[in-house]
């Protein structure tokens, strides 16, 4: 979780034109750590093998819809989104991964903080569409989750309440 | 689900709640949980009706049936939050052909799921409660994972667009 603390999503917002209020300093940091998370699954991927990759592959392809999603709320309030870092600045803030059970403990705790992050966004973003983005992409990370337990050998669903909270 | 546990999520639910201050008993916030209280019986029904039937692995039943229970007993104290007395729906058994076999009935699963999630989707972009929106949006991550497990049953890929 240590390296999970500096993947980007603590960023401070970039300067813009959004009033505050708005949900553009809210929306920033998330497209900030999805662009992080982005970087994280391709890692993820390169530790894995198989039907483990593919699917480590199909997850970094969502987060890159999430980041575009994500940016236009941004763009429609007048703001400008962070863009990504180059991938090699990423690298030294994740962990090793010498094998695919540490690369799945990362994606776990990976998609636990995205699921944390779009559940507290749901409290502070003003507007109705906003919202509705996070709890989309709250739900498709949840999903992400559970195709992570499954690759760990767990059930799909293991609680009756996703919070993103071990 | 035991007292104990029963009584962690009405805490849970209501306390959250509470820090948000009282939640005005906005009339589309309540009539939204009260459809989504609907589906969440039915989809309790259903994976009950499934393990009666043996059209659902029996782990996999019993998991998803006991955290449909959960579920129920969230969406209840949510609406006691504002200020709606929870009914017991009139509950639709499955039709015949849903629990005609285990394909069939992940199938028909799979869809309900897939509503409720939609359903909560629509609720938490529009409710004005605010200390509401965590724990219900909790209980639509586990409704998508629901999808997955449902999904890998019918060996379809797990990531599906849209939902």
């Amino acid at each position: 979780m240590l390296a999970l603390a500096s993947c980007g999503g603590d960023d401070p917002p970039p300067g813009g034109k959004p009033p505050a209020g708005s949900g553009a300093g809210l929306l920033n940091s998330i497209v900030a750590l999805e662009h992080a998370s982005v970087a994280a699954w391709a890692a993820i991927a390169a530790a894995l093998s198989g039907k483990a990759r593919s699917q480590a592959k199909a997850i970094r392809r969502r987060e890159l819809q999430h980041v575009e999603r994500v940016s236009a709320l941004v763009r429609d309030l007048g703001g400008s989104p962070p863009e990504g870092r180059p991938t090699r600045e990423y690298a030294p803030m994740f962990p090793n991964l010498p094998n695919a059970a540490d690369a799945l403990h990362f994606a776990r705790d990976l998609e636990e903080r995205l699921i944390r992050t779009y559940l507290d966004a749901l409290r502070s973003l003003p507007e109705s569409r906003q919202r509705r983005a996070a709890a989309e992409i709250a739900a498709e990370e949840a999903q992400d989750l559970a195709v992570v337990q499954l690759l760990s050998g767990e059930p799909a669903s293991t609680k009756a309440f996703v919070t993103g909270t071990s | 689900m035991s007292v104990t546990r029963r009584q962690i999520v009405a805490a849970a639910v209501g306390a959250a709640a509470a820090r948000a201050g009282p939640a005005r008993a906005e009339a589309t916030g309540a009539d939204g949980l009260e459809r989504l209280l609907a589906l969440e019986h039915r989809l309790e029904s259903a994976y009950r009706a499934a393990l009666d039937r043996g059209v659902i692995d029996p782990a996999l039943g019993q998991s998803l049936s006991g955290q449909e229970r959960e579920h129920v007993r969230g969406v209840e104290v949510a609406l006691e939050t504002l200020g709606r007395r929870p009914s017991r729906p009139r509950v639709r058994p499955p039709r015949r052909a849903a629990l005609a076999g285990r394909p069939a009935f992940a199938r028909f699963a799979l869809e309900l799921e897939t509503e409720t999630v939609a359903g909560y989707v629509e609720l938490l972009a529009g409710l004005d409660a605010p200390g509401l929106l965590q724990p219900l949006g909790s209980i639509m991550t586990s409704g998508a994972q629901h999808q997955v497990a449902l999904r890998r049953v019918l060996a379809q890929p797990l990531l599906a667009p849209g939902g």
